[in-house]
């Protein structure tokens, strides 16, 4: 890769770059006048150009023009200063040096604009955002030096010139485009809009754009006379600028509009402008392969490997589109969208992506999911993400070539596990991996942990193998509110539509009289409104195969609280941590500033590290004898003051 | 699809920050790299690594939440569901898709409903109930199952040292 090569090199910075043109352009123009001031000049250099025209005639002749005005402008040399000017930048024309200095210094001078217009516009890069330019901005270079030294084979310096500079320009609003997206993305995840920085971003874009219309209409007027392959080339370039420029502002529109991000309507503008930015590189790339007719050089080899790339990526982003469309096809079938009440009334954002959902795909399980999101988890895996239900349908509709995953008809246990079973096994036999899964017996872990600390909770797990003549498919809807109303004529305190939720999953209503029996279903789970935890909690008293507790085993519950049991822990998480406490360590405000938040973290890391210190080296100083006692009392063994352990 | 992600770990930096569980911090390394993050976790009280500030390292793809972050110590760890180079070892990190050993079922892996908190948390509860069954590195399960004592004395020994102390 040329880009690992040239991190290397050692290129010196914009500063030294800019003292060191200005300098040799200095020298140049000072040479020049020099040179100038004799009024012979012109009759020395042309007799020298004509001698070297003579002697190879092959030569730069194409960059000294003929002089035949020479003789003319002799006679009347004055020491007007615009003449002057006029014969120094003349000279300089003709002086392959200076002309190189020239050069030189335009590219000194476009780098200072570039980095002036990025400094205006985007402030300090950050990390990722340089990262990212300057391997764009390498590979430009690798794959312009190709084309212009392998492709269109040019024979004369004026030309390389010419497609240097256009490259240049193109190479500038490709960086500056790409730069926009990149900080357009940042800027949409930062918690707070910048209006000020997207107003910039956008008139930079409007720029681009407007700069890359002005470059196809110049390839135009100026391409096409010297050909259509020419014209091409030229316009290719423009338009993968333009198509970049504009997919940033069409993400703007999608967001002032406040489209949903994982809809439709994003989806589609997302996949349009992919594929068409894929497409013309494609065809840009297989032109110039096609152009170049010595088909075993090393440039074509590039190329050829350029093409394979970008035809896999484009193949890629169209079988993704399939999946996509298989799967929405699928769901619209087999889930219908939530009515506008479920939504209203769920009052979760997305739990996929974490944000809020202005319309949502319903599962079986009654779980709500943007659109999106959810095709893009099940062409992953054919499951609920909240209860891990089994969407076995789904996997056909998505499944590509391989064999589709044994989809166990598990037990649905909540995702997140306590320890006991949640390492897995490196050195499990590879063997009868299925077999060993569905003989495992029930397993049962308690863990006390009362026994150890007073504020340690209590739970227990319960793996539960779903009997192998359990019916595959839960029961029809019909079916499910019978026996709900049969349970519910025995426990009236309990919502119809628990009771559904958990028959759905035991499928039995004595089994879920147990679970209630046991505390594991509670009543009224939907009066809490805590985002984001809802699904978890959800799954809580839905799944009561497991107590509630276990998410919550790792938490203090406070120091007034006594082991409490699972049945009363588990709804009382969130009002624990909202409950005002003296202490300030939660009560961090979440900045806007990165700087700040960093700042914010690092503190919040000091304490909690110099807290540590002082409590460890309390309690070392108390039992200096006895290394990890089991029941040392924390609420005393912390300072007052100390905020994280009470 | 990587903007998708970064909203999604601004949101859980925003909450961890605002809501954190005790003894827990996370947070990205640098916001330059939102992808990168450095978790603080305080050893469970009552278990042999109480006290300790165990500093982890996490790495989200840039599909997450679909794909679970990777999680390794930054400090020196003897656990026998932690690897000699600090990487954990729990089934909720593991993607749905790939079952290497088709030892967990799907429902003990990573779902988008997961969370670096509900991460941390396990690995908490982790840290207090090791699963010497699978071991991720033998010699700690076996010392676990067998020399309790010398265990407890290795684990004091990380313990200090994670909290800059010098060794007794």
């Amino acid at each position: 890769m040329p880009v690992t090569l040239v991190d290397r090199l050692p290129l010196p910075n914009l500063k030294v770059y800019t003292a060191g043109s200005v300098l040799l352009l200095s020298v140049a123009v000072y040479y020049a006048v020099s040179v100038t001031n004799d009024p012979n000049w012109r009759t020395n250099t042309t007799v020298q150009a004509l001698e070297g025209a003579a002697q190879g005639p092959t030569g730069d002749a194409a960059l000294s023009p003929p002089p035949l005005r020479a003789p003319l402008q002799l006679t009347n040399d004055t020491g007007n200063v615009t003449e002057q000017m006029v014969e120094v930048i003349s000279f300089m024309m003709q002086e392959p040096l200076c002309i190189w200095t020239l050069v030189n210094g335009a590219y000194c001078a476009l780098g200072v604009a570039g980095c002036a217009l990025r400094r205006l516009v985007f402030g300090r890069l950050r990390v990722a955002e340089a990262q990212r330019i300057k391997d764009k901005f390498w590979n430009y270079v690798f794959y312009k030096f190709i084309f212009v030294s392998g492709v269109v084979n040019v024979q004369y310096m004026d030309e390389v010139l010419l497609w240097c500079s256009w490259f240049t320009l193109l190479g500038c609003l490709h960086l500056l485009a790409q730069l926009c997206k990149d900080r357009f993305e940042y800027l949409s995840s930062s918690p707070q809009p910048a209006r000020w920085a997207h107003a910039r971003l956008l008139a930079l874009l409007a720029g681009v754009l407007g700069a890359a219309g002005t470059l196809l209409a110049a390839a135009a007027r100026w391409g096409l006379p010297v050909g259509r392959d020419t014209f091409a080339f030229m316009a290719a370039e423009c338009v993968l600028v333009g198509v970049t420029a504009l997919h940033v502002v069409a993400r703007f529109v999608l967001r002032a509009r406040d489209a949903d991000p994982a809809g439709p309507a994003a989806y589609y503008t997302h996949l349009v402008f992919d594929s068409v930015s894929l497409a013309t590189e494609l065809a840009h790339v297989a032109h110039m392969v096609v152009h170049c007719n010595a088909l075993v050089s090393m440039a074509s080899l590039v190329l050829l490997m350029q093409l394979r790339h970008l035809l896999h990526a484009l193949l890629a982003r169209l079988r993704r589109h399939r999946i996509y469309t298989a799967l929405a096809h699928h769901m619209r079938r087999n889930y219908p969208m939530a009515s506008r009440e479920e939504v209203e009334e769920n009052e979760d954002n997305c739990a996929i992506c974490w944000e809020p959902m202005k319309e949502a795909r319903k599962l079986p399980c009654s779980h709500l999911f943007h659109n999106s999101c959810l095709c893009r988890w099940v062409q992953q895996d054919a499951s609920c993400p909240t209860c891990r239900r089994a969407l076995s349908a789904a996997a056909d509709a998505a499944r590509r070539p391989r064999p589709p995953r044994p989809l166990r008809p598990l037990h649905p246990l909540r995702p997140l596990r306590p320890p006991p079973l949640a390492p897995h096994d490196p050195h499990a036999p590879h063997g009868p991996q299925l077999a060993a899964n569905v003989n495992r017996a029930n397993h049962f872990f308690h863990f006390d942990g009362s026994r150890y600390v007073s504020w340690l909770p209590s739970f227990s797990v319960e793996v539960r193998r779903v009997r192998a003549d359990a019916p595959p498919d839960p029961p029809a809807d019909s079916q499910l509110e019978a026996m709900a109303r049969q349970v519910q004529q025995v426990f009236p305190q309990f919502s119809l539509d628990a009771l559904s939720e958990d028959l759905a999953h035991t499928r039995s209503p004595d089994r879920t009289v147990d679970n209630i029996l046991a505390g594991r279903l509670l009543p009224h789970p939907h009066q809490h409104h805590q985002q984001h935890q809802h699904h978890q909690r959800h799954g809580d008293v839905s799944h009561a195969e497991e107590p509630p507790a276990t998410v919550t085993a790792p938490e203090s519950p406070g120091p007034a609280e006594h082991a409490p049991g699972p049945a009363e822990h588990a709804p009382d998480r969130f009002g624990v941590l909202e409950r005002p406490r003296d202490s300030g360590e939660w009560q961090v405000r979440f900045s806007v500033s990165a700087a700040e938040r960093q700042r914010t973290l690092q503190r919040r890391k000091d304490q909690l590290l110099a807290a540590a210190r002082r409590r460890y080296l309390l309690r070392d100083r108390r039992q200096p004898a006895a290394p990890p006692a089991p029941a040392a009392p924390p609420a005393t063994a912390a300072p007052a003051a100390q905020p994280p352990f009470k | 699809m990587a903007g998708s992600a970064l909203r999604r770990l601004m949101a859980e930096y925003k909450q961890l920050t605002l809501n954190p569980p005790e003894g827990i911090i996370a947070g990205p390394i640098n916001e330059e790299n939102f992808f990168e993050w450095e978790a603080l976790i305080t050893g469970p009280e009552g278990t042999c690594f109480e006290g300790g500030i165990f500093p982890a390292k996490l790495i989200f793809p840039p599909d997450y939440p679909l794909s679970p972050p990777k999680m390794q110590f930054i400090c020196e760890m003897f656990h026998p569901n932690i690897y000699a180079d600090g990487r954990v070892c729990i089934s909720i990190l593991h993607a749905p898709g790939d079952d290497p050993m088709g030892y967990e079922s799907s429902a003990e892996r990573w779902s988008p409903v997961q969370s670096v908190e509900k991460i941390l948390l396990s690995v908490v509860s982790m840290l207090a109930e090791p699963n010497d069954e699978s071991g991720a590195n033998v010699d700690a399960a076996k010392m676990w199952r067998e020399d309790r004592k010398q265990f407890n004395k290795i684990a004091e020994k990380l313990v200090r040292k994670t909290l800059g102390l010098p060794s007794p």
